[in-house]
């Protein structure tokens, strides 16, 4: 009973002593954690404008946030009366054990096929990767709408990464009528993509193919290579011009049509084994 | 001649490949006609003609006027050159055009 009475005395003794720091400890750390919050967010702002990789400038933001994380913890421990040279200790071996533990299982987390900023389709969404977390990713879809993607969703489908390569392939088809030049079609195609500044002559150049003989009309493909970023605009404008052109040229696009020939009794068939 | 040889002659010789496009126009500063460009001569050109005849367009639009006087601040005379400053044809019609086309 004595004891007990001893050791609540201890206690006593030490709020006395010692409560003051730790209240005040406490906060350094609260208000140490809002002013770091409000730091990084000014200094994710103001780095964006410098540093264009998405990638790189959320990178360096935390790393800021880590640095000042570790003052404003040092600065509390100190107020709360732990020496120096002890939060020294400590913090240097956390820092080892993070750094080891991740050394050791990094190889066995799964990694997202992609970059913040990237350009990326799984399933039927297409947008663009804004954030990725332990748990989920951020895409902002190109229509405005800010989808959050559990990261267990995304490593279980297909993913295409837009920005994995360099160059994209562009395709322009067009159904001219079967009474139509095709080579003055393909001529046309073909200067078409080769006087586009954004056409590359490297994978490979631009050149038209004759893809079909189909139902209603011969089958035209356009094939050029762009840069992965300007795709959308170039393989537009290419389709527009390709329209334009077509009509400036005479040459005639086909559209689906079904010709129905209708023979009276009197007429003899225009080929062998056709039914009157 | 090597196929290389002859492709390098038809890149040289059959299509010419702008390497960019600037829409030219003619201002009026102080009752004087200055000549000038979007985007600026020191600045990037734009990679694709159809922007640039659009942007043209819209510029015409908007300092169209039915006076007959010129003012201050006065578009005219709007087309596209290409990185050597030599007009091209209206992607649209394939023939040379200047939206608000004025004498000076």
């Amino acid at each position: 009973m004595e004891s007990q009475f001893a050791k609540y005395k201890a206690i006593g003794d030490l709020i006395v002593s010692q409560g003051q720091d730790f209240v005040l400890s406490l906060i350094i750390l609260v208000v140490g954690l809002i002013v770091i919050k409000i730091l990084t967010k000014l200094f994710r702002q103001m780095i964006g404008k410098f540093i264009f990789r998405p990638q790189m400038a959320s990178t360096v933001s935390n790393i800021f946030f880590v640095i000042l994380l570790l003052i404003v913890v040092a600065s509390a421990l100190e107020q709360a009366g732990m020496a120096t040279i002890v939060i020294r200790r400590i913090l240097i071996v956390i820092g080892l054990a993070v750094v080891g533990l991740i050394a050791v299982f990094r190889p066995l987390i799964p990694t997202l096929p992609f970059k913040v900023g990237n350009t990326v389709k799984f399933g039927d969404l297409l947008g663009k990767v804004e954030a990725t977390t332990i748990l989920n990713t951020r895409i902002r879809t190109f229509d405005g709408k800010t989808v959050f993607v559990p990261n267990s969703k995304i490593l279980n489908e297909f993913v295409i990464n837009y920005h994995f390569t360099d160059t994209r392939r562009i395709k322009v088809d067009v159904g001219i009528r079967y009474d139509q030049d095709i080579l003055k079609a393909k001529q046309v195609l073909e200067t078409i993509m080769i006087e586009d500044p954004r056409v590359l002559l490297k994978p490979a150049r631009p050149t038209v193919y004759v893809l079909n003989m189909a139902d209603n009309c011969v089958k035209l493909g356009g094939r050029c290579w762009v840069d992965n970023l300007k795709y959308w605009t170039t393989r537009c404008e290419l389709i527009e011009k390709t329209k334009l052109r077509f009509d400036q040229e005479g040459i005639i696009i086909a559209f689906p049509q079904l010709d129905v020939h209708h023979f009276h009794g009197d007429v003899s068939p225009e080929f062998p084994g056709e039914e009157i | 001649m090597k196929v290389n040889e002859a492709l390098k002659v038809i890149d040289d010789g059959w299509v010419r490949k702008p390497k960019g496009f600037r829409v030219h126009f003619q201002k009026q500063v102080d009752s004087e006609w200055v000549t000038e460009y979007a985007p600026g001569e020191k600045e990037k050109a734009l990679d694709s003609d159809v922007v640039a005849w659009r942007l043209a367009w819209k510029l015409s639009e908007a300092r169209k006027s039915d006076k007959s006087e010129n003012d201050d601040g006065d578009l005219v005379n709007i087309y596209i050159v290409d990185d050597l400053g030599h007009p091209i044809k209206y992607y649209a019609s394939n023939q040379f055009e200047v939206f608000n086309r004025r004498e000076i």
